[in-house]
Protein backbone atom coordinates (compact mmCIF):
# COMPACT_ATOMS: atom_id res chain seq x y z
CA UNK A 1 0.00 0.00 0.00
CA UNK A 2 2.60 2.55 1.08
CA UNK A 3 4.91 1.62 -1.76
CA UNK A 4 2.03 2.12 -4.18
CA UNK A 5 1.40 5.54 -2.66
CA UNK A 6 5.08 6.41 -3.01
CA UNK A 7 4.92 5.42 -6.66
CA UNK A 8 1.87 7.66 -7.10
CA UNK A 9 3.60 10.68 -5.61
CA UNK A 10 6.17 11.33 -8.38
CA UNK A 11 3.36 10.94 -10.92
CA UNK A 12 1.43 13.64 -9.10
CA UNK A 13 4.53 15.79 -9.00
CA UNK A 14 5.09 15.34 -12.72
CA UNK A 15 1.46 16.23 -13.35
CA UNK A 16 1.90 19.33 -11.21
CA UNK A 17 4.95 20.32 -13.22
CA UNK A 18 3.04 19.77 -16.46
CA UNK A 19 0.20 21.91 -15.16
CA UNK A 20 2.74 24.56 -14.23
CA UNK A 21 4.16 24.41 -17.78
CA UNK A 22 0.65 24.82 -19.17
CA UNK A 23 0.04 27.78 -16.89
CA UNK A 24 3.33 29.38 -17.87
CA UNK A 25 2.52 28.89 -21.55
CA UNK A 26 -0.94 30.34 -21.03
CA UNK A 27 0.60 33.24 -19.14
CA UNK A 28 3.17 33.84 -21.87
CA UNK A 29 0.45 33.83 -24.52
CA UNK A 30 -1.63 36.22 -22.42
CA UNK A 31 -0.28 39.46 -24.04
CA UNK A 32 -2.05 38.44 -27.23
CA UNK A 33 -5.16 37.84 -25.19
CA UNK A 34 -4.94 41.36 -23.77
CA UNK A 35 -6.91 43.11 -26.56
CA UNK A 36 -9.37 40.23 -26.69
CA UNK A 37 -10.05 40.57 -22.98
CA UNK A 38 -10.24 44.32 -23.41
CA UNK A 39 -12.89 43.78 -26.08
CA UNK A 40 -14.82 41.19 -24.09
CA UNK A 41 -17.04 43.62 -22.14
CA UNK A 42 -17.68 45.51 -25.37
CA UNK A 43 -18.88 42.39 -27.14
CA UNK A 44 -21.14 41.70 -24.18
CA UNK A 45 -22.43 45.26 -24.05
CA UNK A 46 -23.01 45.38 -27.79
CA UNK A 47 -25.87 42.81 -27.83
CA UNK A 48 -27.46 44.79 -25.02
CA UNK A 49 -27.40 47.86 -27.22
CA UNK A 50 -29.05 46.03 -30.13
CA UNK A 51 -32.59 46.04 -28.68
CA UNK A 52 -32.17 49.66 -27.63
CA UNK A 53 -30.90 51.22 -30.85
CA UNK A 54 -30.69 49.18 -34.03
CA UNK A 55 -29.03 52.04 -35.89
CA UNK A 56 -26.24 52.18 -33.35
CA UNK A 57 -25.56 48.45 -33.72
CA UNK A 58 -24.47 48.96 -37.32
CA UNK A 59 -21.80 51.51 -36.36
CA UNK A 60 -19.17 48.94 -35.42
CA UNK A 61 -15.72 49.79 -36.72
CA UNK A 62 -12.96 47.38 -37.76
CA UNK A 63 -9.70 47.78 -35.86
CA UNK A 64 -6.32 47.62 -37.60
CA UNK A 65 -4.77 44.17 -37.95
CA UNK A 66 -1.69 44.93 -35.84
CA UNK A 67 -2.41 42.50 -33.04
CA UNK A 68 -5.13 40.37 -34.60
CA UNK A 69 -3.78 37.48 -36.64
CA UNK A 70 -7.09 35.72 -37.23
CA UNK A 71 -8.80 38.67 -38.88
CA UNK A 72 -10.35 42.06 -38.18
CA UNK A 73 -11.79 42.58 -34.72
CA UNK A 74 -14.94 44.67 -34.52
CA UNK A 75 -15.40 46.83 -31.44
CA UNK A 76 -17.79 49.41 -30.09
CA UNK A 77 -17.38 52.57 -32.14
CA UNK A 78 -17.31 54.64 -28.97
CA UNK A 79 -14.25 52.80 -27.74
CA UNK A 80 -12.31 52.78 -31.02
CA UNK A 81 -10.09 55.78 -30.31
CA UNK A 82 -9.65 54.78 -26.69
CA UNK A 83 -8.43 51.33 -27.68
CA UNK A 84 -5.98 52.78 -30.20
CA UNK A 85 -4.70 55.19 -27.57
CA UNK A 86 -4.22 52.38 -25.06
CA UNK A 87 -2.38 50.36 -27.68
CA UNK A 88 0.01 53.24 -28.24
CA UNK A 89 0.53 53.61 -24.49
CA UNK A 90 1.28 49.91 -24.11
CA UNK A 91 3.63 50.04 -27.10
CA UNK A 92 5.49 52.91 -25.46
CA UNK A 93 5.76 51.01 -22.20
CA UNK A 94 6.99 47.96 -24.07
CA UNK A 95 9.59 50.09 -25.86
CA UNK A 96 10.74 51.35 -22.47
CA UNK A 97 10.75 47.73 -21.28
CA UNK A 98 8.22 48.44 -18.54
CA UNK A 99 5.59 45.80 -19.25
CA UNK A 100 5.47 42.94 -16.76
CA UNK A 101 6.38 39.75 -18.60
CA UNK A 102 7.16 37.44 -15.70
CA UNK A 103 5.97 38.04 -12.18
CA UNK A 104 8.21 37.69 -9.17
CA UNK A 105 7.14 35.00 -6.71
CA UNK A 106 7.36 37.63 -3.96
CA UNK A 107 7.67 41.41 -3.76
CA UNK A 108 9.78 41.88 -0.63
CA UNK A 109 12.93 39.91 0.18
CA UNK A 110 12.71 40.44 3.93
CA UNK A 111 9.13 39.21 4.12
CA UNK A 112 10.06 36.21 2.01
CA UNK A 113 12.89 35.26 4.35
CA UNK A 114 10.65 35.72 7.37
CA UNK A 115 8.06 33.41 5.85
CA UNK A 116 10.73 30.81 5.15
CA UNK A 117 11.76 30.84 8.81
CA UNK A 118 8.23 30.37 10.14
CA UNK A 119 7.24 27.03 11.57
CA UNK A 120 4.77 25.02 9.50
CA UNK A 121 2.26 22.45 10.68
CA UNK A 122 0.99 19.36 8.94
CA UNK A 123 -0.32 20.27 5.51
CA UNK A 124 2.19 23.07 5.06
CA UNK A 125 0.29 25.91 6.71
CA UNK A 126 1.88 28.31 9.16
CA UNK A 127 1.35 27.67 12.85
CA UNK A 128 -0.15 30.46 14.90
CA UNK A 129 1.22 31.37 18.32
CA UNK A 130 -1.17 29.07 20.18
CA UNK A 131 -0.53 26.17 17.83
CA UNK A 132 3.20 26.80 18.17
CA UNK A 133 2.87 26.55 21.95
CA UNK A 134 0.86 23.35 21.58
CA UNK A 135 3.47 21.89 19.23
CA UNK A 136 6.19 22.83 21.72
CA UNK A 137 4.23 21.05 24.44
CA UNK A 138 4.00 18.01 22.19
CA UNK A 139 7.74 18.25 21.62
CA UNK A 140 8.31 18.23 25.39
CA UNK A 141 5.89 15.33 25.80
CA UNK A 142 7.53 13.39 23.02
CA UNK A 143 10.99 14.10 24.48
CA UNK A 144 12.13 15.76 21.26
CA UNK A 145 14.37 18.82 21.58
CA UNK A 146 15.62 21.55 19.26
CA UNK A 147 13.95 23.30 16.31
CA UNK A 148 15.48 21.38 13.41
CA UNK A 149 13.25 20.52 10.44
CA UNK A 150 14.23 16.91 11.00
CA UNK A 151 12.54 17.10 14.39
CA UNK A 152 9.50 18.63 12.73
CA UNK A 153 9.27 15.65 10.41
CA UNK A 154 9.82 13.26 13.30
CA UNK A 155 6.99 15.03 15.10
CA UNK A 156 4.73 14.59 12.08
CA UNK A 157 5.61 10.92 11.70
CA UNK A 158 4.23 9.85 15.14
CA UNK A 159 1.09 11.84 14.39
CA UNK A 160 0.67 9.79 11.23
CA UNK A 161 1.23 6.56 13.17
CA UNK A 162 -1.14 7.49 16.01
CA UNK A 163 -4.75 6.41 16.19
CA UNK A 164 -7.68 7.69 14.14
CA UNK A 165 -8.92 10.03 16.87
CA UNK A 166 -5.72 12.06 16.69
CA UNK A 167 -6.20 12.28 12.92
CA UNK A 168 -9.62 13.77 13.56
CA UNK A 169 -7.94 16.25 15.87
CA UNK A 170 -5.51 17.14 13.10
CA UNK A 171 -8.39 17.68 10.71
CA UNK A 172 -10.10 19.96 13.23
CA UNK A 173 -6.90 21.95 13.71
CA UNK A 174 -6.51 22.16 9.95
CA UNK A 175 -10.02 23.56 9.60
CA UNK A 176 -9.27 26.04 12.37
CA UNK A 177 -6.12 27.11 10.56
CA UNK A 178 -8.08 27.56 7.35
CA UNK A 179 -10.61 29.77 9.12
CA UNK A 180 -7.73 31.77 10.57
CA UNK A 181 -6.32 32.42 7.10
CA UNK A 182 -9.08 32.94 4.51
CA UNK A 183 -6.61 34.40 1.99
CA UNK A 184 -6.01 31.87 -0.78
CA UNK A 185 -2.96 33.63 -2.18
CA UNK A 186 -1.23 32.90 1.12
CA UNK A 187 -2.14 29.28 0.55
CA UNK A 188 -0.41 29.37 -2.83
CA UNK A 189 2.67 30.93 -1.28
CA UNK A 190 2.65 28.27 1.42
CA UNK A 191 2.45 25.59 -1.24
CA UNK A 192 5.40 27.08 -3.14
CA UNK A 193 7.50 27.34 -0.02
CA UNK A 194 6.56 23.81 0.94
CA UNK A 195 7.92 22.67 -2.41
CA UNK A 196 11.11 24.64 -1.72
CA UNK A 197 11.43 23.00 1.68
CA UNK A 198 10.83 19.58 0.16
CA UNK A 199 13.56 20.12 -2.43
CA UNK A 200 15.91 21.46 0.22
CA UNK A 201 15.34 18.45 2.43
CA UNK A 202 15.88 16.04 -0.44
CA UNK A 203 19.11 17.88 -1.27
CA UNK A 204 20.23 17.68 2.35
CA UNK A 205 19.66 13.96 2.85
CA UNK A 206 19.14 10.95 0.62
CA UNK A 207 16.80 8.20 1.81
CA UNK A 208 14.89 8.92 4.99
CA UNK A 209 13.93 12.55 4.13
CA UNK A 210 12.36 11.40 0.89
CA UNK A 211 10.31 8.90 2.85
CA UNK A 212 9.18 11.53 5.34
CA UNK A 213 8.52 14.00 2.55
CA UNK A 214 6.30 11.48 0.86
CA UNK A 215 4.42 10.95 4.08
CA UNK A 216 3.91 14.69 4.44
CA UNK A 217 2.65 15.03 0.89
CA UNK A 218 0.30 12.11 1.34
CA UNK A 219 -1.03 13.63 4.53
CA UNK A 220 -1.61 16.96 2.83
CA UNK A 221 -3.44 15.23 0.00
CA UNK A 222 -5.70 13.36 2.40
CA UNK A 223 -6.51 16.53 4.31
CA UNK A 224 -7.28 18.38 1.11
CA UNK A 225 -9.76 15.69 0.14
CA UNK A 226 -11.27 15.82 3.61
CA UNK A 227 -11.75 19.57 3.34
CA UNK A 228 -13.52 19.18 0.01
CA UNK B 1 -1.32 52.92 -6.51
CA UNK B 2 -4.04 54.41 -8.70
CA UNK B 3 -1.72 57.17 -9.92
CA UNK B 4 0.49 54.67 -11.73
CA UNK B 5 -2.05 53.66 -14.41
CA UNK B 6 -2.60 57.35 -15.21
CA UNK B 7 1.09 58.18 -15.60
CA UNK B 8 1.58 56.42 -18.98
CA UNK B 9 -1.47 58.29 -20.27
CA UNK B 10 0.10 61.53 -19.06
CA UNK B 11 3.36 60.55 -20.73
CA UNK B 12 1.54 59.75 -23.94
CA UNK B 13 -0.20 63.11 -23.85
CA UNK B 14 3.11 64.89 -23.41
CA UNK B 15 2.49 66.26 -19.93
CA UNK B 16 1.65 65.40 -16.35
CA UNK B 17 -2.03 65.47 -15.43
CA UNK B 18 -2.20 63.82 -12.02
CA UNK B 19 -1.10 66.10 -9.21
CA UNK B 20 -0.08 63.17 -7.03
CA UNK B 21 2.13 61.51 -9.60
CA UNK B 22 5.29 60.21 -7.99
CA UNK B 23 5.97 56.92 -9.75
CA UNK B 24 9.69 56.57 -10.55
CA UNK B 25 10.20 55.63 -14.19
CA UNK B 26 13.71 54.27 -13.77
CA UNK B 27 12.79 51.88 -10.95
CA UNK B 28 9.91 49.72 -12.18
CA UNK B 29 7.85 47.60 -9.80
CA UNK B 30 4.82 45.38 -10.07
CA UNK B 31 2.82 47.39 -7.55
CA UNK B 32 3.21 50.49 -9.71
CA UNK B 33 1.46 48.79 -12.59
CA UNK B 34 -1.23 46.63 -10.99
CA UNK B 35 -3.63 46.91 -8.12
CA UNK B 36 -2.80 44.80 -5.06
CA UNK B 37 -3.92 41.26 -5.78
CA UNK B 38 -5.08 40.52 -2.22
CA UNK B 39 -7.75 43.22 -2.37
CA UNK B 40 -8.87 42.03 -5.79
CA UNK B 41 -9.20 38.43 -4.61
CA UNK B 42 -11.17 39.64 -1.60
CA UNK B 43 -13.62 41.40 -3.91
CA UNK B 44 -13.82 38.33 -6.14
CA UNK B 45 -14.63 36.15 -3.15
CA UNK B 46 -17.70 38.25 -2.37
CA UNK B 47 -19.33 36.83 -5.49
CA UNK B 48 -18.54 33.22 -4.53
CA UNK B 49 -20.18 30.81 -2.09
CA UNK B 50 -18.41 30.46 1.26
CA UNK B 51 -16.50 27.32 0.24
CA UNK B 52 -15.45 28.66 -3.17
CA UNK B 53 -11.81 28.92 -4.17
CA UNK B 54 -10.04 31.01 -6.79
CA UNK B 55 -6.99 29.86 -8.72
CA UNK B 56 -3.96 32.11 -8.74
CA UNK B 57 -3.95 32.57 -12.50
CA UNK B 58 -7.59 33.64 -12.30
CA UNK B 59 -6.66 36.31 -9.78
CA UNK B 60 -3.78 37.50 -11.95
CA UNK B 61 -6.02 37.61 -15.02
CA UNK B 62 -8.65 39.69 -13.24
CA UNK B 63 -5.89 41.87 -11.80
CA UNK B 64 -4.65 42.66 -15.29
CA UNK B 65 -8.20 43.17 -16.57
CA UNK B 66 -9.18 45.65 -13.88
CA UNK B 67 -5.87 47.50 -14.17
CA UNK B 68 -6.32 47.80 -17.92
CA UNK B 69 -9.92 48.94 -17.46
CA UNK B 70 -8.80 51.68 -15.09
CA UNK B 71 -6.14 52.82 -17.54
CA UNK B 72 -8.71 52.73 -20.35
CA UNK B 73 -11.21 54.96 -18.56
CA UNK B 74 -8.53 57.21 -17.09
CA UNK B 75 -6.89 57.85 -20.46
CA UNK B 76 -10.24 58.99 -21.86
CA UNK B 77 -10.75 61.32 -18.90
CA UNK B 78 -7.17 62.51 -19.22
CA UNK B 79 -7.74 63.45 -22.86
CA UNK B 80 -10.75 65.52 -21.87
CA UNK B 81 -8.82 67.31 -19.13
CA UNK B 82 -6.03 67.94 -21.59
CA UNK B 83 -8.41 69.52 -24.08
CA UNK B 84 -9.90 71.73 -21.38
CA UNK B 85 -6.41 72.51 -20.03
CA UNK B 86 -7.19 71.29 -16.54
CA UNK B 87 -4.66 69.47 -14.41
CA UNK B 88 -6.83 67.44 -12.05
CA UNK B 89 -9.08 64.54 -13.00
CA UNK B 90 -12.13 64.43 -10.77
CA UNK B 91 -14.98 61.99 -10.41
CA UNK B 92 -17.23 63.76 -12.91
CA UNK B 93 -14.54 63.46 -15.58
CA UNK B 94 -14.42 59.73 -15.03
CA UNK B 95 -18.20 59.45 -15.20
CA UNK B 96 -18.14 61.40 -18.46
CA UNK B 97 -15.38 59.14 -19.79
CA UNK B 98 -17.39 56.02 -19.01
CA UNK B 99 -20.41 57.53 -20.76
CA UNK B 100 -18.27 58.32 -23.79
CA UNK B 101 -16.86 54.79 -23.90
CA UNK B 102 -20.28 53.16 -23.83
CA UNK B 103 -20.59 52.19 -20.17
CA UNK B 104 -23.76 54.17 -19.54
CA UNK B 105 -25.25 51.47 -17.34
CA UNK B 106 -22.54 52.07 -14.76
CA UNK B 107 -23.26 55.78 -14.40
CA UNK B 108 -26.31 55.61 -12.12
CA UNK B 109 -24.76 53.44 -9.36
CA UNK B 110 -21.53 55.41 -9.61
CA UNK B 111 -23.36 58.72 -9.25
CA UNK B 112 -25.08 57.39 -6.15
CA UNK B 113 -21.76 56.20 -4.78
CA UNK B 114 -19.96 59.45 -5.57
CA UNK B 115 -22.71 61.55 -4.00
CA UNK B 116 -22.70 59.40 -0.87
CA UNK B 117 -18.93 59.62 -0.67
CA UNK B 118 -18.86 63.40 -1.05
CA UNK B 119 -21.64 63.75 1.50
CA UNK B 120 -19.75 61.58 3.94
CA UNK B 121 -16.51 63.41 3.26
CA UNK B 122 -18.06 66.83 3.87
CA UNK B 123 -19.77 65.70 7.07
CA UNK B 124 -16.71 63.85 8.28
CA UNK B 125 -18.62 60.70 9.17
CA UNK B 126 -18.85 57.25 7.61
CA UNK B 127 -22.04 56.72 5.63
CA UNK B 128 -22.28 52.94 5.46
CA UNK B 129 -20.36 49.78 6.23
CA UNK B 130 -19.27 49.15 2.66
CA UNK B 131 -18.31 52.76 2.04
CA UNK B 132 -16.29 52.98 5.24
CA UNK B 133 -14.68 49.62 4.51
CA UNK B 134 -13.64 50.78 1.06
CA UNK B 135 -12.40 54.07 2.44
CA UNK B 136 -10.38 52.25 5.10
CA UNK B 137 -8.80 50.05 2.47
CA UNK B 138 -7.78 52.80 0.06
CA UNK B 139 -8.04 56.22 1.78
CA UNK B 140 -7.85 58.06 -1.52
CA UNK B 141 -9.23 61.38 -2.84
CA UNK B 142 -12.38 61.80 -4.90
CA UNK B 143 -11.04 60.92 -8.33
CA UNK B 144 -9.60 57.65 -7.15
CA UNK B 145 -12.75 56.70 -5.29
CA UNK B 146 -14.44 56.67 -8.66
CA UNK B 147 -11.63 54.33 -9.66
CA UNK B 148 -12.70 52.00 -6.87
CA UNK B 149 -16.29 52.12 -8.00
CA UNK B 150 -15.37 51.59 -11.62
CA UNK B 151 -13.13 48.59 -11.13
CA UNK B 152 -15.52 47.08 -8.62
CA UNK B 153 -18.23 47.28 -11.26
CA UNK B 154 -15.77 45.99 -13.81
CA UNK B 155 -15.07 42.96 -11.67
CA UNK B 156 -18.78 42.23 -11.35
CA UNK B 157 -19.11 42.68 -15.10
CA UNK B 158 -16.31 40.20 -15.73
CA UNK B 159 -17.83 37.65 -13.39
CA UNK B 160 -21.27 37.91 -15.00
Amino acid sequence: MKQFLFLNLPDTEINCSQVDCNHSMAHSSYPYGDPILAYGPQAISHPQMVPQMLGLASTRVALPLDLAEDGPIYVNAKQYHGILRRRQSRAKLEAQNKLIKSRKPYLHESRHRHALNRVRGSGGRFLSTKQLAQSNAEFVTGAHSGSDPTNIYQKEHPLEVESHSSKDGDNASFITTYSDRPCLSGNNLNFRQQECMFLGNSANMSGAPQCSGGLTFGGAKQRTSVVR
Amino acid sequence: MSDAPASPCGGGGGGSHESGEHSPRSNFREQDRFLPIANISRIMKKALPPNGKIAKDAKETVQECVSEFISFVTSEASDKCQREKRKTINGDDLLWAMTTLGFEEYIDPLKVYLAAYREGDSKGSAKGGDASAKRDVYQSPNGQVAHQGSFSQGVNYTNS
